[in-house]
């Protein structure tokens, strides 16, 4: 192992990227993107939901109901309909996603002590806006009504105090997604490009050049993994910035935590994207199996959907995603500031995954490049 | 001309190496069953052109990867500049040059960045490369193209560029695999002169190739058919395997039609075509004992002429290939 010629092949690396009209930009945009995508975008938090309120009730304590839902800041009140009758088409045509029906008496009941039936109707079409809706929506007639009953007086802007100290899913979802998210981006990044770059070379026919130069085998593969494992840094970096600054994703653990896991999972990626390189001819075979394989690693990593949430069948296959690990190393080292012990179970997974995938791939490269 | 102006900085090891560059004794390299090459023996000597022949498929290029040390040998010995390649194949490669058909440059570095890459390689010195990066740049005509993306020259400017990288660290042996396919005849016209010069330096070139003409410009020939080599010499040694063999070329209308027509013909051993011509082997026949035109006329062929010529390279090969029972 030489240094001078390993700078040499890390130089040549950057060159070709400097020029490479479609990978240059692709390595920049793509944190901003998914920071913005997976921040904002995916979030689980639904804000200003179009509602309908039928109120049958017509006092001073139906239109602090009405205010309640619009201060909340997750519904908007844009409909007024007279009657029941009149909030289906409203809902059908998609105008209100959420209807609320105060019926009449309601007041006058609840002045007497007793429980007031809220209807609260909800568009099911969008699963997810809706289980969100109804939660929001229960949640916040339950704090009405406790209020209520124990007498308190300035109603209105108790409820709005607690509702929002109580839902905060904006932040909630970044705090979740930007971690997990740097993972993802170290394993898309890392295997896209080093999926590309074995393939590439010997289309080319540079690499059957670079095998009878003095170049080891050792040196060329250190050359080809190091500037991009360079700019997954940078990308993680970037990533992990605008979590902290801009989303206020808290850091409660060690960094040492993080590296250690995000090396593991380095040389995991590192290693699933040279056997691609190594397996397909064409790059554009190497293109698709880094999609066959990206689609279910995001689904069944726990990245984008909680693992509680899946069916029961497939829970056994999520172990065999090296993602699921790192999504759930980083996101507790983040918020919940578990150190190496405590992440043991995850990390020696990530270990035994790291030394398998990489090592078979080397040993595969070897053999490859000679045949 | 001297394609190295400095013959002192020339590899050491090539002051205590014998007359011969590769000595290759019984090498053999199958995968799995097949057997890609079968227990072959060559010998090259410092300062020769080699001409390495065969179809497509027939060994040549396992042959030169197990020659410049990138895959191990099933069985058999060899020696390239005084290294024993399963020892040394390190060392091989330092004292190799190689330069394959694609031009395997890289096509999105310039012509400077890719000399400096390769002199980089073969860890010259700063003086070597300046000295160097001004010789190959005008033996290859590109002093002031040195900013160029190499993907935007032209074929042949890619070949010598290619030929200069390749012996940047001025290299005692050359491989060249097809390094001239897909060049057009001026480029390889010039690109042979610098092999010329090259071999007058005393620098072995082996080289394959698919033209005929190039392998007749070659000091000795091997040629591999299915892993075995199955003439090896000079080229005249070569074609007098064929001097007792009449050859006949044939000027017919058409051609194909005539060829398949003489398939099967007993006075005929061997037939194909050679640009518009008929070439035919009729063994010792003569071309009276033949008559082809006759033979042609009541198959509905005109022959407007028949002209004995003097066995051509690939009059042989075909005679080879035909012996060994098999097809070009």
């Amino acid at each position: 192992m030489k240094a001078q010629r390993l700078r040499l092949l890390v130089w040549k690396e950057f060159l070709q990227l400097r020029r490479d009209r479609l990978l240059l930009p692709l390595v920049f945009i793509m944190p901003i993107l998914y920071v913005v995508m997976f921040g904002y975008v995916v979030g689980s938090d639904v804000r200003n939901l179009p509602t309908a309120v039928v109120d049958g009730d017509h006092t001073a304590m139906s239109r602090s109901i009405a205010d309640a839902f619009q201060n909340s800041g997750y519904f908007v009140i844009t409909e007024r309909p007279s009657s029941e009758a009149a909030l289906e088409p409203l809902i059908d045509s998609g105008k209100a996603k959420v209807g609320i029906v105060i019926e009449r008496g309601t007041s006058e009941r609840l002045s007497r002590g007793q429980t007031v039936p809220l209807g609260i109707v909800v568009d099911g079409a969008d699963s997810k806006t809706a289980s969100v809706a109804s939660g929001y929506a229960s949640q916040l007639v339950a704090y009405f009504d406790q209020r209520h009953t124990a007498g308190a007086t300035s109603v209105g802007s108790l409820i709005d105090a607690r509702v929002r100290v109580l839902f905060n899913p904006s932040l909630k979802s970044a705090n979740a997604m930007i971690p997990g998210l740097v993972g993802s981006i170290l394993m898309l990044s890392i295997m896209v490009i080093m999926s590309q770059a074995v393939v590439r070379e010997r289309a080319r026919g540079t690499l059957e050049q670079m095998m009878v130069t003095p170049v080891t085998r050792g040196e060329y593969l250190l050359g080809k993994v190091l500037p991009y494992v360079l700019i997954a840094i940078v990308q993680m970096a970037f990533v992990v910035l605008v979590g902290r600054l801009w989303f206020g994703v808290p850091f409660n653990g060690s960094v040492w935590t993080v590296v250690l896991g995000l090396g593991l999972f380095t040389l995991t990626s590192v290693g699933m994207g040279l056997l691609i390189s190594l397996v397909s001819r064409t790059q554009q075979q190497a293109q698709q199996t880094v999609m066959f394989i990206m689609i279910p690693t995001m689904v069944l990593s726990g990245f984008l959907f909680p693992i509680e949430s899946m069916p029961a069948a497939v829970v056994p296959l999520t172990y065999l995603i090296p993602l699921r690990y790192a999504v759930a190393v980083l996101r507790a080292a983040f918020l919940k500031g578990s150190s190496i012990a405590d992440l043991a179970g995850p990390l020696l997974a990530m270990a035994v995954f790291a030394a398998a995938i990489f090592g078979f791939a080397v040993s595969r490269f070897h053999k490859r490049l000679s045949d | 001309m001297s394609l190295f102006g400095n013959r002192k900085q020339a590899v050491p090891q090539a002051e205590t190496l014998g007359d011969d560059a590769i000595v290759v004794s019984k090498l053999r390299k199958t995968f799995g069953d097949f057997v890609a090459v079968d227990s072959i023996d060559l010998t090259v000597k410092r300062g020769e052109i080699f001409g390495f022949l065969g179809p497509n498929g027939s060994g040549k290029t396992t042959t030169i990867r197990m020659l410049c040390g990138v895959i191990e040998p099933s069985g058999g010995t060899a020696t390239v500049m005084g290294y024993d390649i399963c020892k040394d194949p390190e060392k091989v490669r330092c004292n190799i040059g190689y330069m394959s058909q694609k031009f395997s440059l890289f096509q999105d570095l310039t012509v400077d960045e890719n000399l400096r890459f390769y002199s980089g390689l073969y860890g010259l010195t700063a003086e070597k490369y300046a000295e160097r990066r001004a010789y190959i740049l005008k033996m290859a005509d590109l002093e002031g193209r040195e900013t160029e993306l190499t993907k935007n020259l032209s074929v042949g400017w890619k070949q010598r560029l290619a030929l200069g990288c390749a012996t940047l660290h001025e290299p005692k042996l050359i491989f060249l695999d097809e390094p001239t396919s897909g060049v057009d005849p001026t480029a390889r016209r010039q690109f042979w002169e610098l092999l010329y010069d090259l071999a007058n330096d005393g620098v072995a070139l082996f080289v394959t190739t698919h033209y005929m003409d190039e392998a007749t410009h070659c000091n000795r020939l091997a040629f591999i058919y299915r892993g075995d080599i199955i003439a090896a010499g000079t080229p005249q040694e070569v074609k007098a395997g064929l001097a007792k063999d009449t050859i006949l070329r044939l000027d017919v209308d058409d051609g194909e039609g005539a060829l398949a027509a003489l398939q099967g013909n007993s006075a005929v051993a061997e037939a194909y075509m050679q640009g518009a011509s008929l070439q035919v082997n009729i063994g010792h026949l003569s071309a009276d004992e033949a008559d082809l035109p006759a033979v042609l006329g009541s198959a509905g062929f005109l022959v407007h002429g028949v002209e004995r010529v003097e066995p051509t390279l690939e009059d042989a090969f075909v005679h080879l290939v035909t012996e060994q029972g098999g097809r070009a």
